[in-house]
């Protein structure tokens, strides 16, 4: 049975119409311990069959050691979003529920190349020396954490010093613990830094200058 | 079961002007649009969420909007209006709004992408959660203070939480919780509630349910080793401890009308507005949450968002035979 009935495949067709160039969907899955990989490969094969410019790339997470380190993976399941090259962009998680339109959106930016970025926050991303890691932490139920996810992937877009992950909690308890999360969205930035709900770009720039 | 909530616009010029810009994409943004499309009106809606639908997406059921006898979900009614106002043509864009000039003839949006302009503003951008205004509230949030319920109950299997309000939202929201967590007390500073009969029946009926009246919340203490809340009974004025693993907020709302402070009349943080839904600056007007009024529901917010788009039609039909 399709994940995606035909009047959404029908919905995403539109909202893909304006792809420019190809996007790589790099899965990483294995067929143990992971309790949403068979549904996300079955998510992502879908979502390519929509559009000719998607395609999918599918690696094994306990035996493809050499793309796991190239991807810089470290939990399933994981999808890297790659354009032209690698921005860092990373799902971590099933991107069901309101995070379907963060994975539409970012793969729509970085077909397109289309960012919509604040002047200041282009500034501040230009001067950027040092490495950002963001991870925004969200439940599939969530409607304000797309916002959240998707301004952390437009900066990863942007800055070749940033990366940014959507970590989907409910799979990853594990990481609720260690980074305290019981409330979305919430993003940690370089490990010790966080902000909570869907910020305005300003306070999250403040956040990774207090980080930095 | 798996869901996928979502929604695109076509690419949007911004050298254009427009006859009408909604700012905020709820239900009453949502309803103006969909009148504005077919008035032909040329008309952007901006919101800031990639998802419309505002409030209505962080409510599970809705169960008092009429047509729908059995309840639909909040995300489903609000994603369905979205559909429907784009089907007639409605433009929507994905941006957050930083300042407006609302005084000039052609108004200026400025948002964190694009500068647009209109000859005429409807303001539709409703409320956020209130706070408690309590020491650990803010200390906390995020980490054990929540104002979602569909957002943050998932975190709560099998624990015990409070629910601070007594209104429709904290008891329809103590109901959702109730799925996922094992003990649930609502805490009200007044002795009867303001919810619905039919959902105070409802709670009353939930085993995982109790109700403590009369009291308020003077302190979250979740930095120590096992949480609580700090209680104090408003009649006996005796002070008490709750352990609880986690606090939901939902004590009404403030209106999201700070940005326009300076350039329409306020009471109280709500927009003034006359009974056609015109505020006190010419070509601007208001509908929905953010406007001064008695109840905020989606069936009244649709009704303000129509209201609001006629005249608008009409102001603007009466500026061009002038």
């Amino acid at each position: 049975m399709p994940i995606l009935d035909d009047k959404v495949i029908g919905e995403v067709k539109k909202a893909l119409q304006n792809m420019k160039n190809e996007v790589h969907l790099v899965l990483f899955t294995q067929s143990f311990e992971c309790g949403y990989c068979k549904e996300t490969h079955q998510l992502l094969e879908e979502l390519v069959s929509t559009n000719s410019l998607l395609k999918l790339e599918v690696h094994q997470f306990e035996s493809d050691k050499e793309a796991v380190d190239k991807y810089g993976v470290d939990k399933i399941p994981a999808i890297a979003i790659i354009g032209e090259k690698d921005y860092g962009i990373r799902f971590y998680g099933i991107p069901a529920g309101y995070e379907f339109s963060s994975l539409l959106s970012a793969i729509l930016m970085v077909s397109t190349g289309m960012v919509k970025l604040g002047e200041d926050t282009k500034k501040f991303l230009d001067k950027l020396s040092k490495p950002v890691h963001m991870q925004v932490f969200v439940t599939p139920t969530c409607p304000y954490c797309p916002q959240a996810v998707i301004l952390a992937h437009q900066m990863a877009f942007y800055s070749n010093n940033v990366k940014a992950d959507m970590v989907e909690v409910s799979e990853f308890p594990h990481l609720a613990q260690k980074y305290q999360v019981q409330g979305v969205p919430r993003t940690t930035i370089n490990e010790n830094w966080y902000q909570e709900g869907a910020a305005p770009e300003q306070m999250i720039i403040a956040k990774i200058e207090e980080s930095l | 079961m798996l869901d996928f909530n979502f929604s695109f616009s076509a690419e949007v010029d911004n050298e254009q002007e427009y006859d009408l810009i909604i700012i905020g994409g709820g239900p009453a943004g949502l309803s103006a649009g969909l009148y504005a499309a077919r008035y032909k009106l040329k008309t952007l809606l901006i919101e800031k969420a990639p998802v419309a639908g505002g409030q209505l997406t962080a409510t599970e059921w809705v169960e008092n909007y009429p047509g729908f006898p059995e309840p639909v979900l909040g995300k489903k009614l609000a994603q369905d209006m979205e559909n429907q106002a784009k089907f007639f043509g409605l433009e929507i864009v994905n941006e957050s709004v930083q300042r407006v000039s609302l005084s000039p003839e052609i108004k200026e949006i400025v948002t964190n992408a694009n500068t647009w302009k209109a000859r005429t503003v409807l303001i539709a951008t409703g409320s956020s959660p209130r706070k408690l205004g309590v020491p650990g509230e803010n200390e906390f949030s995020g980490r054990g203070v929540s104002y979602c319920a569909t957002c943050d109950g998932p975190f709560y299997p099998e624990k015990t939480v409070a629910v601070i309000g007594g209104g429709n939202t904290a008891f329809e929201e103590s109901l959702f919780i109730a799925k996922y967590a094992a003990k649930i007390f609502i805490i009200h500073r007044r002795e009867g509630f303001s919810a619905d009969p039919i959902i105070i029946e409802r709670v009353k009926a939930n085993a995982k349910i109790e109700l403590i009246t009369n009291t308020i919340v003077e302190e979250i203490d979740f930095g120590g080793e096992s949480r609580k809340l700090k209680l104090k009974n408003t009649v006996t004025a005796q002070q008490s401890e709750l352990p609880i693993d986690g606090v939901f907020v939902f004590i009404g709302s403030s209106p999201n009308s700070e940005i326009f402070k300076d350039q329409i009349a306020l009471d109280g943080g709500y927009i003034v507005t006359d009974r056609n839904h015109a505020t006190s600056t010419p070509g601007v007007w208001a509908a929905g949450d953010a406007e001064a009024k008695t109840l905020r529901q989606v069936a009244t917010a649709v009704g303000d968002g129509a209201l609001a788009a006629y005249n608008i039609h009409k102001y603007l039909e009466n500026m061009e035979i002038v």
